[in-house]
């Protein structure tokens, strides 16, 4: 560390030589302005305004210069300018994102003028890693989704809002819940034990997303407002990636948020409002057609039909006191007689989605800035769970001098979430499961309009009432910012030094109220999580960048980088409450519970990239990254990171030059690593734990929980891939095409040890895994004339995954025979179904040898699809006439099988468990000999006498394949002249639907949900949305 | 100027600032020690942490695959005492005897058993000033010994044969199960190491007397130490050795042992009449020679799988009418009848006598089923031994060894033909113990139907405490369960199902290791 403080001295011997020469150039610019002054006080003044062509609004900061002197001005902050000149000439005004403008001054004493914006510098920057580079430089795999194709959607997180818009990028929900978690997977799953998210960058702070929420999903990436976000570029290859070294192996988001312009003040307002409504109701039998088919389960099970008729009167609570006396007929018109109550209804709602936001820009060409306050609420479609937040956000970009520049950056976010029972899991308090699943003779509600609380059935629970009852929630806090300093230290090469700051405090409380089954036991019971992150960033770079006679070009960056997160949480609970009106934690007389949590990890890097080219025509780009983590084992603490990547411009090269159709060519290949080191902050150590689980008798234990392997390290990613980006006919058709693999090698592995040893296992470096595919990007104008356009961008991935090598030579990981050689991660590994039986009506399976079998083995079981999708992507429509617009997006997923929790016990057709069941299945179900169908008689405890369960095997397993109309946006933007006179500088309206409609040949509520622990069962569904919004520039 | 000096020190703390930042990073940069666990490397080495590591032992008795609910409430339903009620959907598979429903308390066995392994050796190590007293020693190593063996015992009666019952399966007995003595503390190649095969039943076996003789000699030395029943001493060692030897078919060690137990009045001693169903309700059972303890709220296993829940649906004794647990479990109805319970409707018939109400027969041990509020399959008898009796619903203590088994076992090894301690009288003298203890009327039997009420008197006693599995397996009978509920078929000895799997990452992972016949 030495080195760096000697720097410090040299640092200051520049800095103090760069002030002296300033002041001296300041000093002589006022001695000559004022020598000017005096010397052509007769020559004559011109003056103007200088605006916007797009907005007409004024611009400050623009250089006014007399061509071929360097006698000029720039325009002050209402955008005029005043200046004297010499009797001819040409004015230039020039100004950055805008084309220059050259105006012969002539006789004209005022001269204004409108400047164009320029779209090609805009439009076609891509922001890398650590900088920012022209779209036709870049030699590796970058997806951009530019902010304003997401703006407005009723989202509350950025991740879903990536969702079929880049290719390679795999996004999934895991729920319906508001503000819930996200499953972002950028070019397959490279790990099986190490996490498989992406590192989202928000502004040069890289955020940390763990998700500890104990209560409800709080998605760390909800705290910013998506309509705050200027662009999104994701990096898929390890090329472009490797700049982030260690935790790049999943790609890297980055997120650039909304910045201000040079200008007169804008204020911005954005209104919008709607409803969720539930994709679906599942179908399920009414009273009489539940009744029957139990009564069936019962005869079938040798059952008389009388007793039948008692016993499933019985189950159902209906069963009269004098049954013994009355007839078979008696007892089925008291099962004819019993009504329906459509429970779903009762526990789903439609839910409100609202959101405000005012955003206020401007500054001159020294300082700008933008703020921005906004509010979002979305009530999900199952009560009370929703999302309200208020987020508030300040970017300030001063220019200090003309050396020194800072940009701060501040997003302060606040939601507050109310519970659901579960996030996931067949509970019976929760509506999610229990509405569809809940015997459906049994009111919600007595006839005084009070709940219903004896509910017959295993589902047991008034989920109406528990809803009601129950109270909790979950508020977030976060704090995300940055400061960044950059300093032109000569002509070529700057300084740019970055400190961030990522802050979130998670505070959950549930409340189970004691009148509600599940708090009753305990006399109500308060639990409470309190949860925060401090997550610190510093990034110190050097940028040289020079071009030699117009031929060779570098662009080259070092820098060092410091990441230090620390995360902690205390959770207590009590019970025995007084009555329900106290809920308070402090008024339960047990104190339950109370654990903490400590974890952390510290990160050193140092990196360097070079970017080169020849006269545009020839691309190479060279990374290096080392990293040095805590969380590295001690024989293994840094690693070293590598890319190459290389483009050739064809269209720059004289053959091409002049082919009028191709407007864009430009082949690239890359070759990279990066490393995944989200292998736990402490997974290399042999650690000993204490707490409730190892205490007895009132006395504490201790408890060895883990071992060591100090060679435990990152895992590695390589990458090679292959692109080419074109454009034809003036780029109406234009778009890329990418083929990857990438190669996981030392996969991080629970590497399990037999259980003998006292131990699960540990982690190591062991087994090979590879994602491979192609993507590809069209965009084109299909129609373009007479105000009217109609654009399309379509994307596609393919991508396959396959475990090439485990460790000791095994097939299959030990304990988890989804993890096979030769197979896709996620390999659902079952017995496959062989129908039902058409003469006894029995369900058979497959056995290892073919036959047709009741009672299979797990030796009989194979490898039956997988998890992970074969290919997905989106498509866009955009159509514009005039100042109407209207948007069609569908994202669509194929080759995915997925089990269905919620299906699964719906399957049963009420058999095991006194559950309702799906109307499809229930028809479906054998009931004559000679009868070929897929769902076996019904009979009670859902096993035949030696046979196993009716889910058994691959029969819950589903095909997940669908396409989704996401978003459909019908706009119209009021003409400039119009709203001038309302002094608006922007008018907009839009009506704009979510999820409306849906492709699929699914039985549950949605095919879109990853969720490992119940595979859907209880989750609450995606819903569909309908807003009406208005945005008012002024 | 002024302007131009503000530039000038903003300028400057721009780079002073991220140069100190790396200057004062530099100490510590990549050192992060863990807050929530310890190292390894330093724990063990006080009397304290040797403490501790022991209570860790204990506590992994009250886990859901061990005392907390399978040694209870899954051997009974694999066993012919009771049906599953598909309350829940819980032990309907294993009641079924369904292929990989069974026992599941290997993992955390042999956890336990690296624990007390790795604690024996740290106490072999031990260099503390001041050095513990050999007293301390011998408690502790007294308790690690009967700890290991009880650990051992159910893991080889559960996955392996019993002694003297194999030669009824022929080529199905796959020999006994893996004997670890020596613990893994941090180091990953030993753990992987740790690819035992399986030990035969007889090396078992002598293990299990080793480690009680030694456990008992210490003990009897240094005296047993506080806390129990929930803490071993002297009297638990021999009741497990009194078990031990039961299922060894060593009868003469089973009276020995069990004679000890029963002779020592400081824990454990034989309740009669009301004072027994009493016992039920109290925390503690006055009963227990050994128990293991549920004592705070976290500890329990809540709504879904305690044994209060598995067995009734009330919610405690006081509101037996108030829907509380699931009831997954209930009593066939020829159980019932057993103890003189009326009425005992056939399954799925609803039962009419009100819910709340206890049962009562001439039998005390009828006070113990009660008619619970029903969950979805209705109203039935539940078994409320295990009824929020410490006070805290879903929270019971659970009795290992209770006195009556010392009984039950010793005269099982009086009566038990070809005993080398035969003797008739004595048997008939233990059975008439427990038989009157419960308000029944005194016998006088022999040979066969003597034998025959010992077992018959040992299904009523332990019903829904888990034995009757491991009888009828020690044995070599047949379970018979069909006739008895819908869906049910018996399960002979020779039925592979009679074994538990071994779990198939263990088998996957350790060449060495032989699954049971048949999975």
């Amino acid at each position: 560390m030495g080195n760096f403080s000697l720097c410090l001295d040299v640092f200051f011997s520049i800095k103090f030589h760069l002030n002296l020469n300033y002041m001296k150039r300041i000093l002589l610019l006022v001695v000559f302005a004022f020598g000017f002054a005096v010397l052509w006080a007769q020559e004559r003044n011109i003056s103007g305004k200088v605006t916007s062509a797009d907005d007409g609004s004024s611009i400050p900061g623009v250089n006014v210069l007399v061509k071929g002197t360097s006698n000029g001005t720039v325009t002050d902050a209402e955008g005029t300018y005043r200046l004297s000149i010499p009797s001819s000439g040409t004015l230039v005004f020039s100004f950055v994102g805008f084309q220059t403008l050259e105006v012969p001054i002539g006789n004209q004493s005022i001269i204004d003028a409108q400047l164009q914006t320029d779209v090609t510098q805009l439009s076609e920057v891509v922001i890398t890693g650590y900088g920012a580079q022209e779209k036709r430089q870049i030699t590796g795999s970058i997806s951009q989704v530019k902010g304003s194709v997401i703006e407005n959607l009723p989202l509350q997180s950025f991740d879903r809002a990536l969702q079929g818009r880049a290719s390679g990028v795999l996004v999934q929900s895991n729920n319906g819940i508001p503000g819930g978690g996200v499953n972002v997977r950028i070019r397959g799953v490279g790990s099986i034990s190490a996490g498989n998210n992406p590192l989202y960058i928000v502004d040069g702070v890289q955020i940390n997303n763990r998700n500890d929420a104990n209560f409800t999903q709080a998605n760390p990436l909800a705290f910013l407002n998506p309509n705050d976000i200027a662009s999104m570029e994701v990096l898929k290859d390890a090329a472009s990636a490797s700049i982030y070294g260690a935790q790049a192996a999943n790609g890297v988001v980055i997120i650039t948020t909304k910045k201000g312009k040079a200008g007169k003040p804008q204020l911005d307002l954005n209104y919008y409002e709607g409803v969720s409504e539930p994709l679906k109701y599942l179908d399920v039998l009414n009273a009489q057609e539940w009744f029957s088919l139990r009564r069936e389960a019962r005869i079938n099970s040798g059952n008389t039909a009388l007793a039948a008729t008692q016993n499933t009167l019985n189950e159902m609570g209906r069963l009269p006191a004098n049954f013994a006396t009355l007839t078979e007929g008696q007892l089925l018109d008291v099962a004819n007689a019993l009504p329906t109550f459509d429970w779903q209804r009762e526990a789903f709602q439609t839910g409100r989605v609202r959101n405000a936001e005012l955003s206020f820009s401007g500054g001159d060409d020294k300082n700008k800035y933008y703020i921005s306050g906004s509010f979002n609420e979305q009530q999900a479609i199952i009560t009370p769970v929703d999302f309200v937040r208020g987020t508030l956000k300040l970017d300030l970009t001063n220019t200090i001098s003309s050396k020194l520049k800072v940009v701060t950056s501040i997003n302060l976010s606040s939601f507050t979430q109310n519970l659901p029972f579960g996030v996931s899991g067949a509970f019976l308090g929760s509506p999610a499961f229990s509405s569809s699943a809940v015997l459906p003779h049994n009111p919600v509600f007595n006839e005084d309009g009070t709940f219903n609380t004896s509910i017959a059935g295993v589902l047991n629970q008034n989920v109406v009432a528990v809803s009601a009852q129950n109270s909790g929630r979950q508020v977030t806090n976060q704090a995300v910012g940055n400061m960044t300093f950059n300093y032109q230290i000569i002509k070529d090469l700057s300084f740019k030094s970055l400190f961030g700051l990522d802050y979130r405090l998670v505070q959950g409380e549930q409340y189970r109220d004691p009148r509600t089954p599940d708090g009753q036991g305990v006399q109500g019971r308060n639990s409470q999580q309190s949860i925060w992150n401090s997550n610190f960033i510093t990034t110190q770079t050097l940028n040289y960048n020079k071009s030699f006679n117009k031929t060779h070009s570098i662009n080259a960056l070092a820098g060092i980088e410091y990441r230090s997160e620390t995360v902690q949480s205390i959770d207590a609970a009590s019970t025995g409450f007084p009555s329900f009106l106290f809920r308070d934690i402090g008024s339960g007389a047990v104190d339950e519970n109370v654990t903490g949590f400590w974890s952390g990890f510290k990160r050193f890097s140092v990196f360097g990239q070079v970017n080169y080219d020849f006269k545009k025509k020839y691309l190479a780009t060279v990374t290096l990254r080392q990293d040095a983590s805590s969380r590295f084992g001690s024989n293994n603490r840094s690693a070293l990171f590598k890319s190459l990547s290389v483009g050739w411009a064809l269209k720059e090269e004289n053959f091409l030059k002049d082919v009028e159709f191709v407007s864009d060519l430009k082949i690239r290949a890359s070759i990279g690593q990066t490393g995944n080191d989200d292998i736990g902050d402490f997974g290399w150590r042999a650690l000993t734990t204490a707490g409730a689980g190892s205490s007895y008798n009132g006395a504490s234990g201790l408890r060895l929980s883990s071992l060591a392997n100090p060679n435990l390290t990152w895992e590695t990613n390589e990458t090679v891939n292959f692109g080419i980006d074109y454009g034809f006919f003036n780029n109406r058709v234009s778009g890329s095409i990418e083929a990857f693999r990438r190669t996981t090698k030392g996969l991080l592995l629970f590497q399990p040890t037999p259980w003998l040893s006292g131990f699960d296992g540990y982690f190591a470096n062991v087994g090979e895994l590879q994602n491979q595919g192609i993507e590809f990007e069209i965009n084109t104008v299909n129609f373009d004339r007479d105000g009217f356009t109609w654009k399309t961008n379509f994307n596609f991935t393919y991508v396959t995954n396959e475990v090439t090598q485990l460790y000791g030579g095994l097939r299959e990981l030990p304990g988890n025979p989804s993890v096979r050689v030769g197979h896709s991660l996620g390999t659902h590994f079952v017995q496959q179904f062989a129908g039902v039986n058409p003469a006894s009506g029995r369900p058979m399976w497959y056995d290892q040898a073919g036959n047709v079998v009741y009672s299979p083995i797990a030796a009989d079981r194979t490898p039956l699809g997988n998890t992970l999708p074969e290919f997905f992507g989106g498509f866009t429509n955009t159509f514009q006439y005039k100042g109407f617009g209207l948007d069609l997006f569908f994202n669509y997923e194929y080759g995915r099988v997925v089990p269905d929790g919620q299906v699964g016990f719906l399957r049963e057709n009420g058999t095991r468990l006194t559950l309702n069941a799906l109307q499809a299945t229930h028809d479906a179900r054998w009931t004559t000999p000679g009868q070929v169908t897929w769902i076996p008689r019904p009979v009670v405890g859902g096993a035949e006498v030696r046979g196993v369960g009716v889910n058994t095997g691959n029969v819950n397993l589903w095909k997940a394949d669908y396409i989704r109309l996401k978003q459909i946006t019908l706009s119209y933007t009021f003409p400039r002249e119009l709203i001038q006179r309302f002094r608006l500088t922007r008018a907009r309206v839009y009506a704009q639907g979510i999820n409306l409609w849906t492709y699929d040949d699914y039985l549950g509520y949605d095919p879109e949900f990853v969720d490992g622990a119940n595979n859907g069962a209880g989750i609450l569904p995606q819903a569909k949305n309908y807003t009406i919004g208005l945005q008012l520039g002024f | 100027m002024n302007t131009m000096i503000k530039i000038n020190k903003i300028t400057k703390v721009a780079f002073v600032l991220p140069l100190l930042f790396l200057a004062f990073a530099c100490d510590n940069m990549l050192d992060v020690q863990p807050r929530t666990q310890v190292s390894s490397d330093n724990v063990l080495q006080t009397p304290d942490d040797i403490s501790s590591a022991i209570i860790s032992v204990y506590a992994r008795l009250r886990a859901e695959s061990n005392y907390g609910r399978n040694l209870m409430a899954v051997s009974d339903a694999l066993a012919d005492i009771g049906f599953a009620t598909n309350n829940s959907g819980r032990l309907i598979n294993e009641n079924r005897n369904i292929p990989l429903n069974h026992f599941t308390h290997w993992q955390n066995s042999y956890f336990a058993i690296n624990e007390i392994n790795v604690a024996l050796k740290s106490i072999e190590q031990l260099t503390f000033t001041p050095a513990p007293t050999q007293q301390t020693i011998d408690r502790w190593i007294g308790q690690l010994k009967f700890l290991r063996a009880l650990y051992y015992h159910d893991l080889v009666k559960a996955y392996a044969y019993d002694p003297g019952t194999a030669a009824a399966v022929g080529s199905q007995d796959r020999g006994g199960i893996p004997l670890v003595l020596n613990g893994v503390k941090t180091l990953a190649a030993d753990a992987t190491a740790a690819a035992f095969p399986r030990a035969t039943v007889a090396e078992v076996y002598t293990q299990l007397y080793a480690d009680l003789n030694d456990a008992i000699a210490r003990f009897n030395t240094s005296g047993s130490p506080s806390g129990a029943p929930f803490i071993a001493g002297g009297p638990a060692a021999q009741a497990l050795l009194s078990r031990v030897a039961l299922f060894n078919r060593d009868y003469a060690t089973v009276v020995t042992a069990s004679t000890a137990a029963i002779t020592t009045s400081t824990v454990g001693n034989l309740q009669s009449g009301n004072a027994y169903v009493a016992a039920w309700r109290a925390a503690q059972h006055p009963e227990s020679i050994f128990e293991v303890k549920f004592q705070a709220a976290i500890e329990s296993l809540g709504v879904n799988v305690s044994m209060q829940s598995s067995f009734t649906s009330g919610l405690s004794l006081a509101a037996l009418t108030s829907q509380g647990g699931w009831g997954d479990f209930a009593p066939l109805p020829s159980l019932i009848a057993a103890y003189g319970i009326t009425p005992a409707p056939a399954i799925g018939t609803a039962l009419t006598i009100p819910a709340g109400t206890i049962a009562t027969a001439t039998d005390v041990r009828a006070q113990l089923f009660a008619a619970g509020p029903g969950r979805g399959s209705g109203r039935k008898w539940e078994c409320i031994k295990f009824i929020a009796k410490n006070g805290v619903p879903y929270l019971d203590n659970i009795p290992v060894f209770r006195e009556a088994e010392m009984f039950l076992n010793r005269a099982e090894a009086y009566a038990t033909p070809g005993s080398p301690v035969f003797n008739e009288t004595l048997a008939l003298a233990d059975l008439n113990t427990i038989r009157t203890a419960r308000g029944l009327a005194t016998v006088t039997l022999t040979g066969t139907a003597l034998y025959n009420e010992i077992l018959n008197q040992r299904r009523l006693e332990f019903a829904f405490e888990g034995h009757r599995w491991f009888d009828l397996k020690r044995l070599g009978l047949d379970v018979i369960k069909a006739g008895q509920f819908t869906g049910a078929v018996n399960v002979p000895f020779t039925d592979f199902r009679r074994l538990a799997n071994i779990p198939q990452r263990e088998v996957d992972g350790n060449p060495n290791l032989q699954q049971n016949f048949g999975y």
